[in-house]
């Protein structure tokens, strides 16, 4: 039995596919590479005939990012599984050191580790974002969307699945937050500051991530609710759920006017600014005459300003 | 690795779930059998930790019955799966010898049989359906779930091809995961029963009272997903046409049989409900019904059926088979 399992989903990009599988083989010792080929109607089926030792799964008809990866959990056989994106990289020896940090804390769901900001050519941007929680118990702080998670840097625990169940097809594009809510609602979560990944940052012109990034955050708000009604958010006094929900709906809002504000404007790009906006003013109304709204991007612009 | 995987998806059902189980283990040579407990709140988790020889996986936080069924399908390991209701009962030695069939038959991906409707007092009647369709049953299987779900057994290659369970369609999810396995590989059916329904009788009304709901997700499902999938895109618009026609007329015949059943327990406002839905989705289908309905053979029968109260089920099952008998235009 294999100690981790890389699960990769793939959708007609076999030019990048190799690069993904290469780094994820390097990522650990003892690893099970699982290509799952949502329905590429392109040569990927070629491209991972000419990989080996990888297991390759050819879902028939396309299932989303979500379906996918839970097919790759079902051809799993290791304790460990990590989702890979194809346009991704692992870091050689990253997952055996998450793997030993999940042998060593029996209670813990998942690890998460710190990525390498990257661009379409893989160079590194020198930005490396790490996981703003300090560990242990992150079920509140998911809850409230203060925690993002991404599923590049984490491995997870596969028996996690046959508590909580598999990920949720319906959420499409949140289906990570909301499986690590799952999880994080019965075990802890351990936290490391090294780099595990390097993330292809799409590019600003490149149209992926604008306005899909504010129906993103739209769909996040809404199925906060449905994330409220678990178990433990729900035995939780009426207040604090209210407050969670406030604080969840303002950073949103505040996030949503700061990409229009710092990152659309500046670009001239007036439509994905003005979604952005539209989705927060929507969101929380009161965004407009708040003067803490602006408080926070001022903030923020500062901080940025700075770093340059 | 065991040969084939029996998922036993259970909530609790502490007093059937040991029947379900022992007769699971005693379906085949080489089984594994996988209890996946739905986050029950009694019981259950003590007898299944005491029974020997299962592989015990316990959901924290409930899945529903698809939910389950997929997480039953990550513990797995057969070869063959196939999945089993808490209520019912597979066969002595079924499971090995449908997997025989399958060995025989390389191209198909899904072996179906019949099933035992037996009411709860112990009494049983003729199996379910009453004829099993085999190779390409795509179009007939669209009109109407008629493969038991107890009975099925998949290989597990055809799992990953088409996707596991949808858990946003409860009730219906089994049909359409079969939908999208006939939509790619033929099947085979075998004409004999493999499992005992614990059918719902008239005092435990289990089911039933959902029929309105599900028949709404059905024709949502027909429409959004199942007439999206290649095969039918590909197919001419009579073919589509005549699909949907027929998928219409099954609803409005199951909707008249809700109605006059809810009316003749006194359930006023089910019988209504069901009424209600008929009318507004199948004006014209009524008709057809009724003309069908008024042939000697089914009236004789409701009539025979309609003398005890307890026969309803069983009213219900020969009813079932005359419309499977039924040729279809």
């Amino acid at each position: 039995m294999p100690r981790v399992s890389v699960i990769i989903p793939t959708h007609d990009r076999p030019q990048l596919l190799t690069r993904a599988v290469d780094s994820a083989r390097a990522s650990a010792v003892d690893v099970e590479i699982i290509v799952v080929d949502d329905a590429s109607s392109d040569g990927t089926a070629a491209a991972c005939a000419q990989l080996t030792g990888i297991k390759y799964v050819r879902a028939e008809r396309n299932q989303g990012v979500a379906g996918a990866r839970n097919i790759g959990i079902f051809e799993s056989t290791a304790k460990y599984v990590a989702f890979l994106d194809d346009d991704d990289l692992r870091l050689p020896g990253s997952l055996d050191m998450q793997a030993d940090l999940l042998d060593q804390h029996q209670n813990a769901g998942f690890v998460c580790g710190a990525m390498i900001m990257a661009d379409q050519d893989y160079q590194p941007s020198g930005e490396i974002v790490r996981a703003r929680h300090a560990g242990g118990d992150a079920f509140w702080e998911l809850l409230e969307l203060d925690f993002p998670v991404m599923p590049l840097c984490t491995l997870i625990r596969k028996d996690c699945f046959s508590k909580v169940g598999l990920l949720n097809r319906q959420v499409t594009s949140i289906d990570d937050w909301d499986i690590f809510t799952r999880i994080a609602e019965l075990y802890s979560v351990i936290v490391v500051d090294e780099p595990v990944g390097v993330y292809r940052q799409p590019t600003p012109f490149s149209g992926q991530g604008s306005s899909a990034r504010a129906i993103q955050l739209q769909l996040a708000t809404r199925h906060q609710l449905k994330l409220l009604r678990l178990p433990r958010a729900a035995a939780a006094p009426l207040k604090q759920r209210r407050e969670i929900r406030r604080r969840a709906i303002r950073r949103v809002s505040e996030n949503l006017v700061w990409n229009a504000g710092a990152k659309y404007l500046p670009q001239g790009r007036f439509s994905p600014a003005l979604a952005n906006v539209a989705v927060a003013l929507r969101l929380d109304p009161l965004i407009a005459v708040r003067p803490n709204g602006y408080k926070t991007v001022a903030k923020k612009l500062i901080e940025k300003m700075g770093v340059r | 690795m065991p040969k084939a995987s029996i998922i036993i998806t259970t909530h609790n059902r502490p007093h059937l779930l040991p029947r379900a189980i022992a007769s699971a283990c005693a379906s085949g040579q080489d089984v594994e059998v996988i209890v996946v407990d739905d986050a029950s709140s009694d019981e259950t988790a003590s007898i299944c930790q005491s029974t020997r020889g299962i592989t015990y996986v316990r959901l924290d936080r409930n899945q529903g019955v698809a939910g389950a069924r997929n997480v039953g399908l990550v513990a797995s390991r057969g070869e063959y799966i196939s999945f089993l209701d808490d209520d019912d009962v597979r066969l002595r030695n079924s499971l090995d010898e449908q997997i025989e069939a399958l060995r025989q038959t390389p191209e198909a991906m899904l072996c179906y049989a019949k099933a035992i409707p037996g009411v709860a007092s112990g009494k049983k009647s003729e199996p379910y359906p009453s004829h099993c369709p085999q190779g390409d049953i795509f179009w007939k299987l669209l009109v109407r779930n008629f493969i038991p779900c107890g009975t099925v057994v998949v290989r597990r290659a055809c799992v990953s091809r088409v996707g596991l369970l949808d858990d946003s369609i409860p009730g219906i999810d089994d049909w359409d995961i079969w939908i999208r396995i006939v939509e790619l590989f033929p099947v085979i059916a075998m004409e004999m029963p493999v499992i005992i329904w614990r059918q719902s009788t008239p005092a435990s009304a289990q089911g039933s009272s959902r029929t309105v709901e599900l028949i709404a997700l059905g024709r949502r499902r027909f429409r959004d997903h199942w007439m999206k999938l290649p095969r039918a895109v590909n197919a001419t618009r009579a073919e589509r046409h005549e699909a949907w026609r027929a998928f219409s007329r099954n609803i409005a015949e199951h909707l008249t049989w809700e109605t006059l059943s809810a009316l003749r327990q006194g359930q006023a406002r089910r019988g209504l409900t069901s009424a209600q839905t008929l009318l507004r989705l199948h004006p014209g289908a009524l008709l057809s019904v009724l003309r069908r309905w008024t042939r000697a053979s089914t009236i004789i029968t409701l009539m025979t059926a309609g003398t005890g109260r307890n026969d309803l089920a069983n009213a219900k099952t020969r009813f079932k088979q005359i419309r499977s008998d039924a040729p279809r235009q």
